[in-house]
């Protein structure tokens, strides 16, 4: 059994200067199987900021990657302003319904304050708890959802992507509402001593086409990182599903690492933009993170890494999205101790003979 | 070909191109001129607006449209269908088969489900729509009244899979399995997936979704 050599802040910043790590940056994307972690239902973290904490925190010291994301949903902006979610007992949240149902009702909607209003303050009381008990080892990054997939909670997906074609200045206004909670909410993250991690679900090709994406997600993201690099921080974004035709748009935005999904191909990212952003991903989360085995998900975790090691930008081995809450733990750990047998420099060899 | 032919193959090809084009009061219009010319509704349904839906379903394959396009283009068929429905001759869609589809429970996402739910209704089946969020048995109970050909199981997330294979489980307690297929849909879902909980099919989007019905439904 190979161990650790460093911790993450350790080698992620020496990977980011070039220098020898002991191994590539790993971060099998941890929902809310941070829950089972420490044995608590998932609902029991509605509004409990201290128990976020804990269950990220103790995720993390069990598996060893490089990243904590505090995490829950992507539903809590839109929720403190107004979108209902449902909170089932033991699962993850989803939307109950959107703050608005109609275009005329815009005007009622108002940016959130982060520290007052929802399960805003109590995420980022974990954020804070976190950075106390571990900042000084591993980033702690808070979940940020992006204008455009915020804005399909506002007023419900189909009805945002309707009015795209339909009224897109209503679009407009709904992003830039948008917009002005997650600066708020990123400058909060920030001051915690955080980064935001930014997802964007709903701006996936896999919904919208790139001609949108250029007009509703692109102007929106270009100005929230912006103001995120004008804080000395760096940013990663993920968006679901089929991406390859917005990935010069996320560069463009202004985007460090882009996470991708397992509908896009990590070969093809690295040739066509691996020259100009870190890569991440893209291990599949349901398929073999929660129903392949710990041999899966090695060969996964070696096929990633055959492909994408030698990204110019850099390489972070990852699921391709957040994994299922149920996901084995055996799993999770497979791919860590996967890297960590890799090694690093990562030696074709070892990747053709399986290690 | 004749005067009256020609009309019709016109404006079944003007109102397939007002669904394409997104045009919802074009296709109204149109569907209005038919009726007053006293074409078939059905022939106009079948060669006009599903056309078009078939043809958007293209476009949507070959990723000239996305899910917006495909909703708008939804939105005209509609409105063509409404003027053209009440002008239906009573036996006709009669034979068709019925689908009961629905998110299952736990989850709200829709968007995929209804655009199966639309490519599935323009391809000719009669669609039983639960919407979202709803438990294994409703679909098995709602199957067993309307004597549906396929129950279709739509999710986005993870956490609601296991829901797809206990409607399977429940059909099997209750003896009625091989009464209906099965077909499963969404993010999450692979044919590996569907495989395992032995769900007759998968699909990968609306487009498959409908060669699926119609491969199940073949012969039956």
């Amino acid at each position: 059994m190979v161990v650790d050599q460093m911790t993450p802040i350790e080698r992620i910043s020496r990977y980011n200067r070039g220098e020898p790590v002991d191994r590539l940056p790993c971060v099998p994307i941890v929902g809310n199987t941070a829950a089972r972690v420490i044995g608590v239902r998932v609902s029991q973290l509605r509004g409990n900021g201290e128990l976020i904490a804990r269950a990220h925190i103790e995720a993390y010291r069990l598996f060893g990657y490089d990243i904590i994301r505090v995490f829950t949903d992507l539903y809590t902006q839109a929720e403190a302003m107004g979108a209902r979610v449902h909170y089932p007992l033991d699962q993850t949240a989803y939307l109950e319904s959107p703050a608005i149902n109609d275009a005329s009702e815009i005007d009622r909607l108002q940016p959130a304050d982060p520290y007052k209003d929802g399960n805003l303050p109590h995420h980022l009381e974990a954020m804070k708890i976190a950075i106390d008990e571990v900042g000084r080892e591993v980033a702690v990054t808070g979940a940020l959802t992006c204008p455009f997939t915020n804005a399909s909670l506002l007023i419900g997906t189909e009805n945002l992507v309707r009015l795209t074609l339909k009224n897109p200045e209503a679009v407009h206004r709904l992003c830039e509402l948008s917009l002005e909670t997650n600066l708020r909410y990123a400058r909060a993250i920030i001051d915690a001593g955080c980064t935001p991690s930014l997802t964007d679900a709903m701006s996936s090709s896999t919904v919208i086409s790139p001609k949108q994406f250029q007009e509703f997600s692109f102007p929106y993201l270009k100005r929230l990182i912006d103001y995120i690099h004008s804080r000395g921080k760096t940013v990663t974004m993920h968006i679901c599903g089929k991406t390859s035709k917005v990935w010069d748009m996320m560069v463009a935005a202004g985007a460090d690492c882009i996470s991708i999904d397992n509908d896009a191909d990590l070969l093809e990212a690295k040739h066509r933009v691996g020259g100009r952003v870190r890569l991440m991903g893209n291990v599949k989360p349901s398929e073999v993170m929660l129903q392949g085995t710990p041999c899966d998900v090695r060969k996964a975790v070696i096929e990633c890494v055959r492909k994408a090691h030698d990204n110019p930008r850099g390489y972070i081995v990852a699921s391709g999205c957040s994994l299922p809450t149920e996901t084995p733990f055996a799993n999770i750990h497979a791919m860590l101790d996967t890297v960590r047998e890799l090694g690093f420099p990562v030696s074709v060899e070892a990747l053709e003979r399986g290690i | 070909m004749s005067g009256i032919n020609q009309l019709k193959e016109k404006l079944y090809r003007e109102l397939s191109d007002a669904v394409v084009e997104m045009d919802e009061e074009r296709a109204a219009g149109i569907a209005n001129i038919i009726v007053q010319n006293g074409i078939d509704a059905y022939e106009a349904i079948e060669k006009g607006l599903a056309e078009g839906m078939h043809r958007a379903g293209q476009l949507f394959e070959e990723e000239e449209y996305f899910i917006p396009e495909l909703l708008v283009c939804s939105d005209a068929m509609y409105a063509g269908l409404d003027v053209l429905k009440p002008h239906l001759k009573v036996n006709e869609g009669e034979k068709s088969h019925k689908v009961v589809i629905g998110v299952v429970e736990g989850d709200t996402h829709d968007i995929g489900k209804n655009l199966v739910k639309i490519m599935l209704e323009t391809s000719g089946f009669e669609l039983i729509d639960l919407g979202r969020d709803i438990p294994p048995q409703m679909f098995v109970d709602t199957a067993r009244e309307v004597g549906a050909s396929i129950i279709a199981l739509s999710t986005l997330m993870t956490t609601t899979m296991d829901g797809m294979e206990q409607v399977i489980k429940l059909l099997d307690e209750q003896n009625v399995r091989e009464r209906f297929k099965v077909v499963v849909g969404g993010g999450p879902i692979s044919q590996g997936f569907a495989n395992k909980i032995k769900a007759d099919g998968y699909a990968v989007n609306a487009a498959e979704a409908v060669k699926l019905a119609r491969a199940l439904t073949r012969g039956a």
